[in-house]
């Protein structure tokens, strides 16, 4: 103890702890950077996996997705040149009990073995399925595999394993606890026990995750633990009590991530519960507008005893799910009029209770979803327009919101009135550095608002601007996860959700940075995984659900261990199908194991 | 689904926005992070338990002018060096927005881009400033102005470098006056005159006329002449000398001895208000000029509308005219370089290669007119003021102005020049507000600054 206390006098102490500073960003990044260089290099190759053969032309069409459509049209996953076949005439897709054909909305129809097809039907290995005048079989595939195409994979050749990507992350959130229990040049232990326990809600899901359920990848959740973990060491050191609601939240945001990977499993029950999950949001939203309280000037509030509730917190997640669909049914409903009405709807409620910046989150997210399902630059446009007259019409009857804006890009012409907070922010950011001033060493978190709405400013304060900029990466890398695994979803449905999700996260983390820091005007919206706030940290638990779900080997260890798989994958042979021999998903959730 | 995926491109829009607005913050970081440190407000530098302390500010001779210490920033033990120097040093809650505490705060407080407000050794080297200006000359600038309010500004015209900077009305930095902002007597406190603030010249605008006299007829300016009877007529109002002396036939040289109104308004009507305007704004009038990053209150000169009686009192600095301190300083500095002006500095070997580099300079008239106008004003110094009320041997060059400010007010009483010499290169400006004459008022100031860089 006494070493301790000489140490402590001895002036070095300074110096020690910023270049632990130094040392945590560089730490952060090599999780965010490994986390997605070892994502990717899980993923299955894209190769086929079963083939169409089409008896006419003798030509071997490879089936390269969970959902194929086929058609006339080019654009198709499987594009027949038959005029007697429609645009978009049908989609093969794959779901638990096998290779599913649908019609959607075809001309001629769909025949399968020579009966015609009433929706769906499921297929056999050798069925005959007739389109027009082309008649195509399906086959497994005897294809070797790809090498990979890509020039640059990282720095490594080799995935990070998970474990130790989790354990850098651990020692991130340890060494800003380090920093919390010497903060003002003391030796506090007790403030070890939010980074422990934030520690230990990581590991449980880790060992859930990786020891029981036998998922392969972990990424996603290692960049949710460690954001989550650096958010509350940050708040911990000036706000204990804020702390302590986050974990709380955390722990509930891993329970509804958990819950909705598993609601998501089952596609049909999904399908059948999308109706009940809007008309419950719209509920809930216009129940907040009876009885929500006013908080700061927006009645996006609902208090239950000692809990406050933000219930648009949660009405996003809902807004993905009714946004979303399969490829069948995006084949079949082309028009977005039913979303656009939600849309409205939820983005009425919002700026009826005064919440201006998550309306503008509802709109980019539905543009986004717009723009995946109809890819009409046109529809777009259109919806743009309509926005425009909006704003227009809010600015007349709501002069005072032109007030926001009156501001922005000036802030230093105001500083001490309407540019208050944007120059606080750039003033303590650029006191900070890089490295930071110091966890808990900062004068921003005096200010209102400083942990929600300027929580960014914050951390480059007290953290520097190295790691505010890594956390900006680790955000907007996930707008890449949901990229890489669009095409290797087990349906549109999860490829769409999971680019709503990434695009809101990142939407949201633009308007949060960059509103404070006077790039763009001040919209006071929180920042994911890092501004206090129970609901905030939920929601965004339950946003990563969606990128998790969208990941095929999410379900794939359940679905090997249900199924067998033959090691042997040849030519077409309808016998082999069911074989025994059992694989485990040792190295992904591939789609080759469904059929061989 | 290969539709969907290629669609998903869209969202690369939404990184390329993170990431542009990312990157505009850094860029702007880098180039505007030391100004948004610096801020008053900021806790980190002017809160009681702050981490940073600022540097030291030593005069030229390496007398202590402010240091930050246990309880926080102190100046020099002198009330009359602290007051003498406000303006030019600072005061601890960054009101003065051209002091060197607020405009050098970044390398007070070691400030960088990567390290921020941190100690470190990196930016512990080399936080302390030492100033061009001598404390001296500073408390005998403003003991001589005799409570008056006003500016000085004298610099060496080789170097740049400031040696003497005094704004009135000022304060004492240790103990800020409570009622600062409610009483009179400090209104503007916060302004340093001489490098923030204009005021109406009066007769040291007769240099600027006599130059555009000489610009117009470049042989024969010496030879024109116009009678004085004290008080005129001219478009349709009067123009009167002061105390209405009639100084009789005059040419520029005894014009500008006697500071004779009417000649110089007859010569101003003759110049012409598009010739004398050119001619001002080539001097430096209009235009913004800058001592570093301090930008410096403009002169202005508008005669697009004057008639002719305006245009009179114009050419002897009345009308709308207004002359700013520092301005003047340099328009003198230049005349006694043959026409170029080096930028003042207020600190000394600033960085290593400042001596290389050499200050900045500005032509303001060419070196012919210099000549011609370092003669006009040496000939009132040694014919009309006396080389007596200056020290020996400087040989000084100047002209006087009484600025009329009306309101029932005193005039501006100005002395600006500088001194022919090798040995004491100095150019000066001298504002004493509310003052009894040229000389009197502002040559005394003059006088006791010079005495004391001697």
């Amino acid at each position: 103890m006494e070493m301790i206390q000489e140490f402590l006098q001895s002036g070095f102490l300074p110096t020690a702890l910023l270049i632990v500073r130094a040392v945590v960003p560089v730490l952060a990044l090599y999780v965010v950077w490994r986390s997605y260089t070892s994502f990717q290099k899980g993923q299955r190759r894209r190769d086929p996996v079963v083939v169409l053969w089409d008896e006419g032309s003798n030509a071997r069409l490879p089936v390269l997705y969970w959902e194929n459509s086929i058609g006339r049209s080019k654009s198709c996953d499987v594009y027949l040149p038959d005029a007697s076949v429609s645009r978009d005439h049908a989609v093969l897709m794959r779901r638990d009990e096998g290779w599913v054909i649908c019609d959607t909305d075809s001309k001629s129809g769909v025949f399968v073995n020579g009966k015609k097809v009433q929706d769906r039907k499921l297929l056999k290995i050798g069925d005959k399925i007739t389109l027009g005048s082309t008649t195509l079989s399906l086959w497994n595939s005897d294809a070797q595999p790809q090498r990979s195409r890509k020039a640059f994979t990282g720095f490594s050749k080799n995935a990070a394993s998970p474990f130790k990507l989790m354990f850098v992350a651990s020692l991130v959130h340890f060494l800003m606890a380090v920093q919390s229990c010497f903060q003002n040049g003391g030796f506090a232990p007790d403030k070890f026990i939010p980074f422990l326990t934030v520690l230990l809600m990581g590991w449980g899901l880790y060992v859930i995750s990786v020891g029981v359920l036998k998922r392969v990848s972990f990424e996603i959740e290692t960049i949710a633990y460690l954001l989550s973990g650096i958010g509350i060491n940050l708040l911990a050191a000036s706000d204990p009590d804020a702390a302590r609601t986050q974990i709380v939240a955390m722990a509930m945001g891993m329970v509804l991530f958990s819950l909705l990977i598993w609601f998501m499993n089952d596609m049909e029950r999904v399908a059948k519960l999308r109706l009940w999950i809007g008309l419950g949001a719209l509920g809930l939203l216009m129940l907040t507008l009876v009885i929500g309280t006013e908080v700061y000037g927006a009645k996006g509030w609902i208090l239950l005893g000692p809990l406050s509730v933000q219930p648009s917190e949660f009405v996003k997640i809902a807004f993905i799910f009714v946004g979303t669909s399969t490829l069948d049914r995006l084949q079949t409903q082309k028009n977005i009029w039913e979303f656009l009405i939600f849309t409205g709807a939820c983005m009425g409620c919002l700026a009826l209770m005064n919440d201006f910046g998550t309306a503008l989150i509802f709109f980019a997210c539905f543009l986004i979803i717009a723009f995946m399902r109809s890819g009409s630059v046109r529809t777009i446009a259109l919806v743009l327009v309509g926005a425009a007259l909006c704003v227009f019409l809010i600015l007349k009857f709501k002069p005072h919101v032109i007030a926001r804006f009156a501001v922005w890009g000036n802030a230093w012409s105001d500083a001490y009135g309407d540019g208050f907070q944007q120059t606080r922010t750039l003033t303590y950011i650029a006191s900070g550095g890089m490295f930071g001033m110091g966890l808990g060493q900062g004068y921003l978190c005096n200010m209102f608002a400083s942990d929600s709405d300027l929580v960014f400013g914050m951390l480059c304060e007290e953290q520097g601007l190295a790691l505010g900029m890594t956390v900006l990466l680790a955000l907007g890398i996930l707008i890449l996860y949901a990229r890489s695994d669009v095409t290797r979803s087990r349906s549109t449905f999860f490829s769409i959700a999971s680019c709503a999700a990434a695009g809101m996260l990142v939407f949201q983390a633009c308007l949060n940075v960059f509103g404070p820091t006077d790039i763009l005007p001040f919209t006071g919206v929180t920042l994911p995984f890092l501004s206090a706030g129970g609901s905030s940290m939920m929601g965004v638990w339950g946003l990563m659900a969606f990128l998790k779900a969208s990941d095929e080997r999410t379900y794939a260890a359940r679905r090997a261990s249900r199924r067998g798989a033959s090691s042997n994958r040849k030519t077409p042979d309808p016998a082999r199908k069911g074989s025994a021999g059992r694989r485990g998903a040792a190295h992904s959730g591939s789609m080759e194991d469904i059929y061989s | 689904m290969k539709t969907v995926g290629f669609r998903s491109i869209v969202l690369y829009l939404l990184l390329a926005v993170l990431a542009g607005g990312a990157g505009y913050l850094i860029v702007n970081l880098f180039f505007h992070g030391s100004q948004w440190a610096m801020q008053p407000y900021n806790g980190h530098i002017y809160a009681e338990d702050a981490t940073v302390k600022l540097g030291e500010i030593e005069d030229r001779d390496g007398l202590l002018l402010a240091a930050t210490g246990e309880e926080g920033r102190y100046y020099n033990d002198s009330e009359t060096v602290r007051k003498a120097m406000l303006h030019t040093v600072g005061d601890p809650y960054g009101m003065i927005s051209t002091s060197v505490e607020h405009t050098m705060s970044s390398r007070l407080s070691g400030y960088n881009f990567f390290t921020g407000l941190n100690r470190t050794v990196f930016s512990q080297m080399g936080t302390d400033v030492t100033l061009s200006l001598d404390a001296g000359a500073c408390t005998a600038a403003y003991e001589a102005m005799n409570g008056h309010n006003g500016a000085v500004f004298v610099y060496n015209y080789n170097t740049g470098e400031v040696l003497c900077k005094v704004s009135a009305p000022t304060y004492d930095p240790e103990n800020v006056p409570e009622d600062i902002e409610e009483n009179d007597a400090y209104r503007g406190a916060y302004l340093d005159n001489s490098l923030s603030a204009s005021f109406t010249p009066g007769s040291i605008m007769k240099v600027v006329t006599a130059a555009a006299a000489m610009e117009k007829w470049p042989d024969s300016w010496m030879d024109r002449v116009y009678s004085c009877e004290g008080a005129e007529e001219l478009g349709g109002d009067q123009i009167t000398c002061l105390h209405s002396e009639a100084h009789g036939e005059q040419d520029l040289s005894s014009a500008m001895g006697n500071s004779c109104n009417l000649y110089f308004a007859k010569l101003a009507n003759d110049v012409g208000a598009e010739a004398l305007q050119k001619k001002a704004e080539e001097m430096g009038f209009n235009s913004e000029l800058h001592m570093g990053s301090i930008p410096i209150s403009k002169s202005e000169i508008d005669l697009s509308s004057c008639n002719r009686n305006q245009l009179g009192w114009a050419g002897v600095g009345q009308y709308t005219i207004l002359a700013n301190p520092y301005h003047m300083a340099v328009l003198m500095g230049a005349i006694a370089r043959g026409g170029e002006y080096t930028e003042p500095v207020l600190t000394r070997n600033q960085d290593l290669f400042s001596g290389l580099t050499g200050g900045k300079s500005h032509q303001l008239c060419t070196a012919k007119e210099a000549q011609n106008l370092r003669s006009l004003l040496r000939n009132n110094v040694e014919n009309y003021y006396g080389d007596w009320m200056f020290p020996e041997g400087m040989s000084v060059c100047a002209k006087t102005g009484t600025g009329e400010v009306g309101e029932g007010k005193a005039p501006n009483c100005w002395m600006i020049g500088f001194c022919d010499s090798e040995e004491y290169p100095y150019a000066f400006a001298v504002m004493a507000e509310e003052g009894t004459g040229g000389v009197e008022s502002a040559g005394t100031v003059v006088s006791a600054v010079l005495q004391a860089l001697k």
